[in-house]
């Protein structure tokens, strides 16, 4: 047990970080990958003992926001230690090399050591113009994420882009952009961590899982770990009993808006997005957006930006009708213009005084003689 | 046919011919009520208009709607697959082949319908089932139809527990872009199954008028057509 008294105990009590503290946030993990509490002190020998896993962390068509989400922290926390645990050979926006040194760092890591690290992506690859639109040290992304998530033995697509094509592949998609899952169709142990920006507490969760079992959590068919994708938001939301209820929220600032009913009406995608926000909430636990009154947008969903809008409407845009159409308003003229022919057919029937005429012989119809 | 010709003059007859079965009887008068109470209960969940105040444990309003309109689905689901079992062994005129313009003779029967409708052709249809535009009508509503339960399948695994077998049907969800399209096009059915059921009142009254019994068939199975005797046994 040479290793028991870790690099990382050290480094934690270096940082001012008690034992307890860090025991407290295994414990936390194991709720979020809802193992028993059991199974913390497990969860801390792993991280403290285990091997670095070797980790890259490469940018395409992104906004920075899945980094910026994973650094948010008001001080140091254990998570960004757990980064630590990871030796991050790569990372175009935290690393202190730049230009050769880091395609150098990025070269070594993909033949030094093919399958065994790594490869965490972010934002979407364009394929359009043979890749031009993207392109790092004269390559295009669709090689570059080919060749090291090719040779990876996990890659983490981070954020909504990278899972799913996010936001640059919306329509009408200029770019080409796909999904990390389209662009590299090899791809090992995909791991989708949708969601814009990904929650940093589901990337770490992620993390100790692997230090920990040694194996990737079961996915749900979107290729998402199902203990943060098991459930609709609409499955944990604190506003679900006024849901059930009928209660909900007409207007910004109304009377039901303010005693926190449910914003179904003001065009929750909670219903049809899968994430557990409700349970691990955002900046550190402190609210999340239907907490501060503000429906879900479905951010983690595919298709997010051409399904999901109107942000503030229930329906997506009803094709052909135009944004903001209101599919009862045209049902209920498609259904008024049909009556009012109907009664018109009729009228001409009458008029033609063709109801109660018996037939003549003279146009007998064709099918008739049998 | 199956009944006697009754003399009412020298030249023609009134015959009461068996066109619809129990079962087409029993599935349509089902799926008509289901999709009542379905597009009431649906309507709501789209929009619900009823305002409740109060605490909210005090209320179940979507929660009651949804549960009647889950009710109301499994009953409209079975109608509409016993409906489909029986167009492949109902009699002719409930077959699958009414509903698809296959043949010559369906073809020719919808273009006599469409003169009909259109003023053109002056007399009533003869063919007892359905003409060949209805039947075309109808084999898209049992399309639209067959997209409710599927559609409502997919928006129920929101709903469903995590183990339950309906889970199975997660898969549709990708295949319709994503459960807002799902939600979308589900609604959409609605719409046009309403105006549908515009159409098909008004015509089944016109049809009631110009031709007999057509609303009652439904009820009795039974429509009356006039055939002119004489002449059909002199060709003959
Ligand atoms: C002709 C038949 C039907 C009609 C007219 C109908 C109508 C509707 C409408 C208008 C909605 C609201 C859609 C929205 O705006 O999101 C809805 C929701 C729903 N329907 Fe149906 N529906 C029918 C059949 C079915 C069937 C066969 C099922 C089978 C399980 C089903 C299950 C559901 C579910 C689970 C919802 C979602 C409720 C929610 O999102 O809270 N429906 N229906
Ligand atoms: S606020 Fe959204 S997620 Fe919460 S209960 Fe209402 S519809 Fe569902
Ligand atoms: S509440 Fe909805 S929109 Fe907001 S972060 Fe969670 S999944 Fe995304």
């Amino acid at each position: 047990m040479a290793r028991e008294q870790s690099w990382l105990l050290d480094e934690l009590k270096r940082r001012g970080i008690s034992r307890r503290e860090f025991l407290g946030f295994c414990a936390k993990m194991a709720a979020i990958l809802a193992l028993p509490s059991s199974a913390a002190g497990a969860i801390a020998k792993a991280v403290a003992t285990g091997d670095k896993p070797i980790l890259v962390w490469l940018e395409f068509q992104d906004c920075c926001g899945n980094t910026e989400s994973f650094l948010r922290a008001t001080r140091p926390t254990v998570a960004e230690i757990i980064l630590d645990t990871f030796s991050v050979n790569y990372h175009e926006t935290l690393m202190a090399a730049a230009g050769h040194q880091a395609e150098a760092a990025l070269n070594q890591t993909v033949a030094g050591h093919p399958g065994q690290y790594i490869a965490v992506i972010e934002g979407s690859i364009p394929t359009g113009k043979n890749g031009a639109y993207c392109t790092i040290g004269g390559k295009s992304a669709l090689q570059i994420a080919r060749e090291v998530c090719g040779a990876a033995a996990a890659t983490v697509a981070v954020g909504t882009c990278a899972a799913f094509g996010g936001i640059p592949a919306a329509r009408p998609n200029p770019t080409g952009a796909v999904a990390v899952g389209d662009a590299v169709p090899d791809v090992k142990n995909l791991i989708n961590l949708s969601a814009c920006p990904m929650n940093a507490e589901n990337i770490t969760a992620l993390l100790v899982y692997y230090l920990t079992v040694k194996q990737w959590p079961p996915l749900d068919q979107y290729r998402r770990p199902l203990f943060a994708y098991g459930k609709f938001i609409h499955d944990n939301c604190e506003r679900r009993a006024h849901f059930d209820a009928g209660q909900y929220v007409e207007m910004w600032g109304d009377p039901a808006h303010r005693q926190g009913h449910c914003l179904y009406k003001m065009g929750c995608k909670g219903p049809a997005t899968s994430q557990n926000c409700p349970v691990v909430r955002w900046n550190e636990a402190t609210n999340w957006p239907i907490g501060c009154g503000h429906p879900c947008v479905g951010c983690a969903e595919p298709n997010f930006w051409d399904t999901m809008t109107p942000f503030y409407r229930r329906l997506p845009n009803v094709p052909g009708f135009g944004v903001g159409s209101n599919l009862d308003r045209i049902g209920i003229g498609a259904a008024a213009v049909v009556a009012a022919a109907s009664l018109a057919h009729g009228i001409g029937e009458i008029v033609r005084h063709r109801v109660g005429t018996k037939p003549s012989d003279s146009d007998r119809p064709s099918g008739d003689k049998k | 046919m199956s009944a006697t010709p009754k003399i009412v003059s020298p030249t023609e007859a009134v015959v009461a011919v068996y066109v619809w079965e129990l079962p087409v009887r029993l599935t349509h008068w089902l799926i008509v009520l289901s999709i009542a109470v379905l597009s009431v209960t649906g309507f709501y969940i789209g929009d619900p208009l009823i305002a409740v105040s109060g605490p909210a444990r005090d209320h179940f309003v979507m929660g009651t709607m949804r549960v009647i309109h889950l009710y109301a689905a499994i009953v409209f689901a079975l109608a509409l697959f016993v409906r489909i079992y029986w167009l492949f062994v109902g009699n002719q005129y409930a077959r699958w082949d009414q509903y698809l313009p296959v043949s010559r003779e369906r073809l020719r029967n919808t273009w006599e319908a469409l003169n009909f409708f259109s003023y053109w052709r002056r007399d009533p249809l003869p063919y007892p089932g359905q003409t060949g535009t209805a039947g075309l009508a109808y084999g898209v509503v049992f399309l639209i139809q067959f997209v409710m339960v599927l559609t409502g399948l997919a928006l129920y695994t929101v709903y469903a527990a995590p183990n339950s077998l309906f889970q199975a049907f997660v898969f549709l969800i990708p295949l319709f872009r994503g459960l807002q399209m799902v939600h979308l096009i589900h609604h959409i059915g609605m719409w046009l199954l309403l105006v549908f059921m515009i159409l098909h009142v008004y015509l089944s009254v016109l049809f009631s008028v110009t031709e007999r019994n057509e609303i009652d068939s439904m009820f009795s199975g039974y429509k009356e057509r006039e055939v002119t005797v004489v002449r059909e046994t002199r060709d003959a």
